[in-house]
């Protein structure tokens, strides 16, 4: 078995707001996640996915429990953590006068890859993702395929272990949406460890090898497609997520 | 700290301005030839305007039937030379006046004629009204028309220089034949050199200068640095990479830093450039020589305010939820230092004063001590020290800005925020005993020396005691807890009496031990002996000097303060900050260190005795004692105390301390489980 690459105990997070008072994001989330497999975090808008995210890439402080990265606390060991980490979301934009070049370099530097290396994993990075053309044009010149394609190479420039992907298709037409799962795919291949969260069912069931069932902020279920299957008697994604969602059902 | 991650986001900021060429337009380019062109035009159109008002003829008129023949000569007299005003030395003035009065008649309606401007200025006589019998000149014009202004100050000004030579005339007549100016020759003899007096000119704006240089091009760069990052939403991409929070924050300072200094340079060489093309005029008599020594003094002198300039922007930028917003919370930030930053130019204002606890205010009070020639090493240091402190405090507030979880999310709240009272207390007692600070500052600067000293004291304590109050209501806490109001253990009487005499004598050596340093003027002493009240009866000293101050300063920091600090600091840190707090706290330079000693010895003996009434005693008979030493022969302290002496006492302070802590122990156990039983900060 596949060393545990991400591990997540208790994990709980609150908010506080002024109308609503304590808000409680996250309750108490365990997983756990192996290099090369994809776990996908499955839950619809405003269940916790991307607040958990958050925790184990160390922007958020849990308000509870733990999660490790490579063995590295999120609130103990940060930089380290955030070393061994690639962090990609629709939210994470790029800087727009820098060209694609000037970005993956930036972030291999800002991320601690080794110097001597840095030049040639920038262009490895620039052929492999086929940024050959635009590589010294300004991001913000680029199309949303383009720019979605610097994003993904910044996010793993510095070649770390572990992949956060937090619903990463949003605002992405079909077919650059599929790129990107296939890149994603390319990427759990090279043996990376990536943390998927998603509310988009159809996605969910073709990347994910386990799938956790998120919702008001507590896993309802966890396992592979077939494990879930056979404890809901249901076939389609959809209608397991609807049977954890709607009941108190725990049980995988 | 990783220096490529640094440098590469530096480089990132710098590559991110320079690329936006709306900002290097605006911002960059367009002062350096704004300010210039503003100035040449200002001086163009001032230039052009005294040349027409001085080349053209004005409409004068003169009442009927004047009342003395004398003074129709006077007003030939004075139009034979009107608008020779600059014959004085001025060798433009060689050519003579080319103003020209011709007298119209008297229009029936003077104000109208005015208003439409056929006649400028009207001259009517009234005899004898002045004291000496001589005829009045009473000018009638409008002064919000150009024409009739300048009419009117030509044709006074030539009837005052005819009025002097009348006087003259009349005196030589009378066989006076001295000039008044040859009764009493006065030479100057000034002692200053020409660089002092420039570095007078110049030390007094500098700060000035500098400050406003450093904020206008530092805030190009800060507004893009935290809150044009939010907003573009790159500020999550670089918080979920490697770079540290304290990389990021010192790489943003340094792009700060970096900008505003190249525009200040850009902007100082430009204002150079035109000078010496003459578009913008140099004061007169300026000459700058600033020795290599100390330019590099100065550099030194004012890191730490660039750096509290910076991060106090970075900060701005971090919590204003968006780019136009940052902009607009700049401005305050801006006058705020501009304000600061303006005090050198005030008369009268030394280093050696309580100047040098004011952030920049200090180094620009000492620049100027610089640059006329002073150096007084203890206080630089101070000052340095002070906007140095203050620069790091501000730097680490941009540090925990950074880490604050609002930057991401939508929450604005943390639960502290939300519970508010005592659980949102420990984190703004520093806030608020910072401006009950600045409130004491202003009111001692201004108006405290001027007052009876016992309104003054009154005053001071009512602002004390209404804090405290104000605090404990604001934030519902629990009153006996936060004031420890607790019976105190028996043996912490006796820690009291053992420990106040000995801590006075602690402080009076502290206060020799600073005076290597800071030598106490003989004048400050004598000011302090007026403020404590000499001369007043015992009785009201003992009330207005001992027992006032021991309760309502207790209250406030060995109660409040201590009650919102102890929870952030450890013991050591709380013992220090909150002792040394006390201290500044008497604005006075040379009594902050004995005061903060005091605050010390208060501040532990809180913590030992776990009550505030033996600190309140001790206050009071430190401050009883100190009094007394001053007035009583028989209490009075050694002239020169021997160093055993003080070995003595430090180790009756720790045997008074003994006594409060074992004390204290002994009459907590059996309350131990209660939170009443608690050692405040221990």
């Amino acid at each position: 078995m596949s060393a545990i690459q991400v591990e997540v105990q208790g994990l709980s997070k609150s908010f506080f707001d002024q109308a609503r008072g304590e808000i409680s994001a996250v309750r108490e989330v365990d997983f756990e996640c192996r290099s090369g497999e994809i776990f996908g975090l499955l839950g619809a808008n405003g269940a916790g996915k991307t607040t958990t995210l958050r925790m184990i890439s160390t922007v958020l402080q849990p308000s509870n429990g733990t999660a490790r990265v490579l063995g590295h606390d999120v609130v103990r060991e940060p930089v380290e953590v955030r070393r061994n980490l690639g962090f990609y979301s629709a939210s994470t934009a790029l800087y727009p006068r820098l060209t694609a070049r000037e970005t993956l370099t930036l972030f291999a530097r800002v991320n601690k890859y080794p110097a001597e290396r840095t030049s040639s994993r920038v262009e490895e990075m620039i052929e492999r993702f086929g940024l050959g053309d635009y590589a010294g044009a300004r991001i913000e010149k680029l199309s949303t395929g383009m720019k979605q394609k610097v994003s993904i190479a910044r996010t793993v420039v510095h070649d770390p272990p572990v992949l956060i992907f937090d619903e990463p298709t949003v605002g992405l037409d079909v077919l650059n949406a599929l790129d990107l799962q296939t890149g994603i795919q390319e990427l759990r291949d090279e043996g990376k460890t990536i943390l998927f969260s998603t509310h988009i069912m159809s996605e969910a069931e073709r990347l994910c090898d386990r799938i956790a069932i998120i919702d008001k902020g507590r896993i309802r279920a966890t396992g592979d497609l077939e494990g879930l299957r056979a404890a809901t008697s249901q076939h389609y994604l959809e209608d397991i997520f609807v049977h954890y969602v709607t009941s108190n059902d725990t049980s995988v | 700290m990783n220096r490529r991650t640094v440098t590469a986001l530096v480089v990132n900021d710098l590559r991110q301005l320079a690329r936006n060429p709306r900002v290097l337009v605006f911002a960059v380019a367009l002062p350096l030839v704004m300010w210039p062109l503003m100035w040449f035009l200002t001086s163009l159109t001032t230039e052009r305007r005294q040349e027409r008002l001085e080349s053209r003829t004005y409409n004068y008129a003169v009442a009927e039937d004047p009342a003395s023949a004398d003074a129709q000569a006077w007003l030939e007299r004075a139009l034979a030379i009107v608008g020779d005003d600059r014959a004085s030395g001025d060798p433009d003035a060689a050519d003579g006046p080319t103003v020209r009065f011709e007298r119209i008649e008297t229009p029936a309606d003077v104000p109208a004629a005015l208003d439409a401007q056929q006649l400028h200025v009207h001259v009517a006589w009234e005899s004898g009204t002045a004291e000496s019998g001589a005829p009045l000149a009473v000018f009638t014009y409008r002064a919000d028309l150009d024409a009739s202004g300048a009419a009117e100050g030509f044709l006074r000004r030539a009837l005052q220089r005819t009025r002097v030579e009348v006087r003259q005339q009349r005196l030589e007549a009378a066989g006076f034949h001295t000039k008044p100016e040859d009764l009493l020759p006065v030479e100057r003899v000034e002692t200053a050199s020409e660089e002092q007096t420039s570095g007078l000119f110049l030390g007094r704006l500098l700060t000035a200068i500098i400050v406003m240089m450093m904020l206008t091009g530092g805030s190009i760069v800060a507004t893009d640095a935290l809150a044009g990052e939010k907003e573009r939403g790159t500020l999550e991409t670089l918080l979920t990479t490697a770079a540290s929070r304290v990389e990021i924050v010192t790489a943003k300072n340094l792009s700060i830093l970096a900008v505003a200094f190249a525009t200040s340079v850009l902007n100082i060489a430009n204002i150079v450039l035109w000078m010496q093309l003459d578009v913008i005029p140099a004061p007169e008599g300026l000459k700058l020589i600033i020795p290599v020594g100390t330019g590099l003094l100065l550099v030194l002198l004012y890191a730490p305010a660039a750096v509290l300039l910076s991060s106090s922007l970075l900060l701005v930028s971090g919590r204003s939820k968006t780019y136009k917003e940052a902009q607009l919370l700049f401005a305050p930030v801006m006058l705020i230092a501009m304000a600061v930053a303006a005090i050198p130019v005030l008369p009268g204002v030394e280093l050696r004063s309580a100047i040098v606890l004011l952030p920049i205010a200090n180094l620009g009070v000492a620049a100027r001590e610089i640059l006329t020639g002073h150096y007084d090493w203890p206080l630089l240091a101070a000052a340095w020290t002070v906007t140095g402190g203050a620069a790091a405090l501000l730097a680490r507030a941009s540090l925990r800005t950074l880490s604050a979880e609002k930057l991401i999310t939508a929450s604005e709240l943390d639960a502290a925020d939300l519970a508010g009272g005592p659980a949102l207390f420990p984190r703004r007692v520093a806030r608020w005993f910072a401006a009950l600070w600045a409130l004491l500052l202003v009111w001692q600067l201004n108006i405290g020396g001027n007052i009876d000293s016992r309104l003054l004291i009154s005053i001071n304590m009512a602002i004390f005691g209404a804090a405290a109050w104000l605090m404990i209501a604001r934030y519902r806490l629990p009153a006996r807890e936060a004031l420890s109001l607790r019976a105190p253990p028996t043996g912490a009487w006796l820690g009291v009496l053992i420990g106040a005499p000995a801590g006075l004598l602690l402080a009076d050596g502290v206060v020799r031990l600073a005076s290597l340093a800071m030598p106490i003027p003989e004048a400050w002493i004598e000011a302090m002996a007026e403020n404590m009240g000499a001369g007043l009866p015992l009785w009201q000293m003992l009330i207005f000097f001992s027992l006032m101050p021991a309760l309502f300063e207790e209250v406030a920091f060995r109660g409040v303060l201590l009650y919102g600090l102890k929870h952030r600091l450890t013991t050591l840190q709380l013992v220090l900050v909150a002792g040394i707090a006390f201290g500044f706290f008497h604005v006075d330079l040379f009594r902050i260190p004995p005061t903060s000693l005091l605050g010390i010895f208060l501040v532990v003996t809180v913590i030992r005795s776990g009550s505030i009434y033996p600190a309140m005693a001790w206050h009071a008979l430190h401050n009883a004692l100190a009094l007394g030493s001053a007035r009583l022969e028989q209490i009075r302290l050694p002239e020169q105390p021997a160093w055993w002496h003080y070995v003595l006492a430090l180790a009756a302070i720790l045997l008074a301390f003994r006594l409060m802590h074992q004390n204290h122990q002994r009459a907590s156990r059996p309350a131990a489980s209660g939170p009443e039983g608690s050692v405040p900060g221990g």
